[in-house]
């Protein structure tokens, strides 16, 4: 796959709540492409619709009109079926609030994509296990959601949505809930993603995580603003002055 | 005081933000509590009527049934009218054995010979026309009802067309079909109905040579005192048989005695699917009034304030619905002691006992179904701080473990189970509970039913019938109770399993899959609850069954646990439905706030 | 600078080449760019000011050993003592916008954007350094820093855009 070609599309995408005098433009008319590989951030003040936006791209609202398409392929169109089967496959949701299965241990809640995909209870163990330790939590494997502590729930949520290994990771405010630490373990992982090529688009509105992605979208009132590329010069680190002093 | 109008006005909020629920309780609790007082007042209510009748009618003490009237029975009869016990009696009346035609059926029936003015003892009540004159019958009014004879009908006795003149009602004799106080020539007795006529009109009768015998009807000086007076006059040379008053009111009774097992049974079975119903739609209620106990906090109030306003809803709602279910009774009682019309109808309310009974139950109802709610709110706490600590970090039950080998929506519908394993345990038993019923009304439906006429369709078995209605009113309460339950039960497991369906939608389960699962969670429990609802309702049919009690064929009861299964995944699969289709990603945004 | 090598030296005597290296961990990725020969320069001034001794002369200038002397012990203590707080100055930025505005010399807006650009590279530069330190490392601890104040400056620029963008609208609107 061409490094640039977008993974994921959004065209002309509109997304209202209600109608008549309370009518919302959750989304408004955005137009947004992300290549394959990169880590996009979507900030924005809380109400403009950053987190709507992340649910149309990943098939978990339908867009009022407009398009998106997902690996060459439209998916506002298709069957509440299809777009399970879709999410299945291709699309891993992180959420601020983690969302785990309270009454399913971390391992278990890793298998539950890959069962739903239809593997074995076998594969979905392996696969748990090998996230699991990916994401440095191999010794929690058997702890309930509510013995873990924040940092170790987003891991494994993000363990989970990795599970079928999916063409884009769709987060939303995956920090929003965790501390300065907690939030760097988070990051890391991300990183670590980025560099094995993973597509990624999180939503955030704390800039420190916003600057560690390749691009930054800002939204406001249901319309990207603001787009900027960062470049990825190896530089020093600027920031403290005058110690030469 | 300022607690109480809190909780007074979190009530009122309460049953206007759920009037369902409300309404919910209140029925099937009065149909409960309404049965339970029926079943209760049934014991004594023949008694009741037929005292009243007694007084009405100036009924006997005892009557003497001598088998024929030669002249030892005009001796017996003469020591009886003698004894100084005896205040007062009438007759000697001549009964004949027959038979009697009318509107196509036949009948055995019992003809007494009646005074055109009756005397001292027994006045029969004239309910409609007159009393017996020349050349026309009087027809006991259980009679004339089964028959579906009225005033101006002619009806045929022993041979002979005649009209009917008035139909009266007496506490001379038993109900009917027991017309007959001993059978013809002192052998044993044939369902039979009761008519009057004039003496002059019987004389054709004397003249066929049917079996006849004579009554003596007597007024003790003690009328509590029959057990003695028959005592004393027993012995090789006394020609009667004695029927005291408080031995036909057993007999009388036996008419309705199908009925109160089935009303008992059926009104604790219907109040147990009360509470498994009630107690679900609570314990989700009280499972979204969690969120609010942090609102109420900053008001001076604790969890257990939950638990209060949960308890005050449901025992007023508890004590109205007992209410309600006492006065149906009342109203319906009439109907229900008295099926063949031969008592008179007295307007007697349920009695003190039961009132008291269906009280208890309405309030042990209600506080069953909030006491696990209750325990749960004023918990919180407790459990919050207990999660903190580390505990055993492998909790894994067996359940779970077994799920994952299994289809995704099996698998989902048994983690929902796990989760909450005392509600599948209701859903099963109102699915046994309803089994039961049904399994006991297939047994009564394919009893064979002896007709009390004689091959006339037509005059069917009273008691009988009176079974079968009674068992199809609590059947058709019980299933319709349980199909609600089933509905709710669903539902409220939708609501509590939102998040973690919404997560599994997230994850790429179909809505058909969460649907199944959802169903799956219902289901599960019914297929072992309706399993075990076949021997348990022949159990409880046991004790009440006479020899000889045919039982319907071992497929019809499966077929019926089957049918039961079907309709409560028929039931399941619309709240689910309804409850996959909701947008994911509304519940999960709903989840942070 | 000065008052961080007499510091390192109160504990005990030590060469120069031990001072570079304690200093390039502390600082890590910030320290990068620190010049090899500016630890020497910075010794040989406070030796001039006779606050450090030389203990031993001989060798080359990597093996010398400075130690301190009672007033730059004096110095020390009182180093450790002050409150210091760098300021940040964002009048100069605030009245930048205001000036642009007044005058009509340029769109405030834009500028907010182009520093915010600016901040954000410089943020992301901090970040993906600090994501790169091993957890637990100190000179992670002086990169959280950098990052938070840059994070807090974004805020503000943040603020600044919404007012002056407001300031823009209502004048139109005029």
């Amino acid at each position: 796959m061409n490094q640039f070609q977008a993974v994921l599309q959004a065209r002309d995408l509109l997304r209202t709540h209600g109608r008549g005098e309370s009518l919302v433009h959750a989304v408004d008319g955005v137009d947004l492409d992300v290549p394959a590989g990169q880590m996009l951030a979507v900030m924005g003040p809380s109400g403009c619709g950053k987190s709507t936006l992340l649910h149309l791209l990943g098939g978990l609202e339908r867009p009022s009109d407009g398009e998106v398409w997902l690996d060459g392929r439209r998916i506002d169109d298709l069957s509440e079926r299809a777009l399970a089967q879709l999410r299945r496959r291709s699309v891993g949701f992180v959420f601020q609030a983690f969302h785990l299965v309270e009454e399913l241990s971390a391992a278990e809640n890793v298998e539950l994509p890959v069962l739903l995909a239809g593997r074995s209870l076998r594969t979905a163990r392996r696969r748990a296990d090998e996230l699991l330790a990916q994401v440095g939590l191999d010794d929690r494997a058997r702890h309930l959601p509510w013995q873990l502590s924040g940092g170790q729930r987003q891991r494994v949520a993000i363990a989970r949505a990795m599970a079928n290994e999916p063409l884009v990771l769709l987060a939303d405010e995956p920090t929003g809930n965790l501390d300065t630490a907690a939030t760097l373990d988070v990051l890391r992982l991300f990183e670590d993603l980025r560099a094995a090529g993973q597509t990624l688009v999180i939503v955030t509105h704390d800039e420190r995580v916003a600057a560690t992605a390749d691009r930054l979208v800002s939204m406001r009132d249901g319309r990207l603003v603001d787009d900027t590329w960062m470049a990825d010069r190896r530089q020093p680190v600027d920031g403290v002055h005058g110690w030469e002093g | 005081m300022g607690r109480f109008l809190l909780v007074f006005r979190l009530v009122w909020s309460d049953v206007r933000r759920h009037p369902g629920q409300a309404a919910m309780l209140l029925l099937s609790l009065s149909v409960a509590t309404g049965m339970l007082a029926l079943g209760g007042s049934l014991g004594g209510a023949t008694e009741a009527l037929y005292r009243h009748t007694r007084a009405v009618t100036a009924g006997p003490d005892v009557v003497a049934v001598s088998p024929d009237n030669s002249a030892a029975t005009a001796r017996t009869q003469d020591a009886l009218t003698s004894d100084p016990a005896v205040t007062a009696h009438s007759g000697p009346y001549l009964q004949y054995y027959s038979k009697l035609k009318a509107k196509g059926s036949t009948s055995h029936v019992v003809v007494t010979a009646a005074d055109a003015e009756p005397g001292a003892v027994d006045h029969p009540l004239v309910t409609s026309g007159t009393w017996v004159r020349s050349g026309g019958v009087v027809v006991e009014r259980g009679f004339a009802n089964a028959l579906g004879v009225r005033v101006g009908d002619r009806i045929t006795v022993a041979g002979r067309s005649l009209p009917v003149i008035g139909t009266a009602v007496s506490a001379a004799t038993t109900v009917y079909p027991f017309a007959q106080l001993t059978g013809p020539d002192g052998g044993p007795s044939d369902y039979s109905g009761l008519v009057w006529m004039t003496k002059q009109d019987t004389k054709p009768l004397a003249a066929k040579h049917l079996s006849v015998s004579s009554l003596l009807y007597l007024k003790l000086r003690d009328p509590d005192a029959t057990q003695a007076f028959v005592s004393a006059h027993r012995g090789p040379t006394v020609y009667a048989n004695f029927q005291s008053w408080q031995f036909m009111i057993g007999q009388d009774a036996t008419i309705i005695e199908g009925s109160q097992p089935i009303l008992v049974i059926g009104s604790w079975l219907l109040s147990f699917l009360a509470i498994a119903g009630v107690a679900t739609l609570a314990a989700g209620r009280a499972a979204k009034q969690t969120r609010r106990v942090g609102l109420l906090k900053a008001v001076g109030a604790t969890p257990g304030l939950i638990g209060a306003v949960l308890l005050t809803e449901y025992v007023t709602l508890a004590l109205l619905a007992d209410a309600l279910g006492l006065t149906a009774a009342r109203f319906t009682q009439p109907a229900v002691v008295n099926p063949t019309a031969s008592l008179l109808t007295t307007t007697a309310g349920p009695s003190t006992g039961t009132i008291i009974l269906t009280t208890v139950v309405a309030l042990a109802v209600a506080i069953l179904t909030t006491l696990g709610p209750t325990m749960r709110a004023l918990r919180t706490e407790t459990v919050a701080a207990l999660s903190d600590t580390a505990r055993q970090p492998d909790h894994r039950s067996r359940l779970t473990r077994v799920s994952a080998m299994l289809p995704v929506p099996v698998l989902l519908g048994l983690r929902l189970i796990a989760r909450r394993p005392g509600r599948a345990f209701l859903q099963a038993c109102s699915i046994t509970a309803t089994v039961i019923t049904i399994t006991a009304l297939l047994i009564i439906f394919v009893q064979r039913q002896v007709s009390y006429g004689i091959d006339s369709p037509h005059l069917g078995n009273l008691k009988d019938a009176q079974s079968r209605h009674m068992i199809v009113v609590v059947a058709a309460a019980l299933v319709v109770l349980a199909g609600v339950n089933t509905l709710t039960t669903t539902w409220t497991t939708a609501l509590e399993a939102r998040h973690t369906m919404a997560v599994a939608r997230t994850l790429g389960a179909t809505p058909g899959q969460v649907t199944a699962g959802l169903s799956a969670a219902q289901l599960l429990p019914t297929v072992p609850g309706a399993l075990v609802g076949i021997p348990l309702g022949i159990a409880f049919v046991w004790p009440f069954s006479a020899a000889g009690t045919v039982y319907p064929p071992a497929w019809w009861l499966f077929s019926a646990a089957l049918a039961t299964v079907v309709i409560t995944a028929a039931l399941t699969a619309l709240p689910a439905r309804i409850a996959a289709r909701r947008s994911v990603a509304q519940t999960l945004s709903a989840e942070i706030t | 600078m000065q008052d961080v090598v007499l510091a390192m030296l109160a504990k005990e005597p030590s060469h120069g080449y031990h001072l570079r290296e304690w200093l390039r961990r502390a600082l890590g990725p910030l320290g990068e760019s620190m010049n090899a020969g500016q630890i020497y320069v910075t010794l040989a001034r406070l030796e001039r000011a006779g606050l450090v001794v030389r203990e031993q002369t001989e060798g080359p200038p990597d093996r010398k050993v400075y130690a301190l002397t009672p007033a730059g012990q004096q110095r020390v203590t009182t180093w450790l003592t002050e409150v210091s707080w760098p300021k940040q100055d964002l009048a100069e930025l605030h009245l930048k916008l205001a000036a642009a505005r007044a005058a009509r010399l340029a769109d405030p807006v834009e500028l907010v954007a182009a520093h915010r650009r600016e901040l954000l590279r410089r943020l992301r530069q901090a970040q993906r350094a600090l994501l790169a330190e091993p957890e637990g490392s100190v000179a992670g601890l002086l990169l959280e820093g950098v990052a938070l104040r840059l994070q807090a400056d974004l805020r503000w620029l943040r603020a600044c855009e919404q007012f002056w963008s407001r300031v823009e609208n209502k004048a139109e609107d005029e």
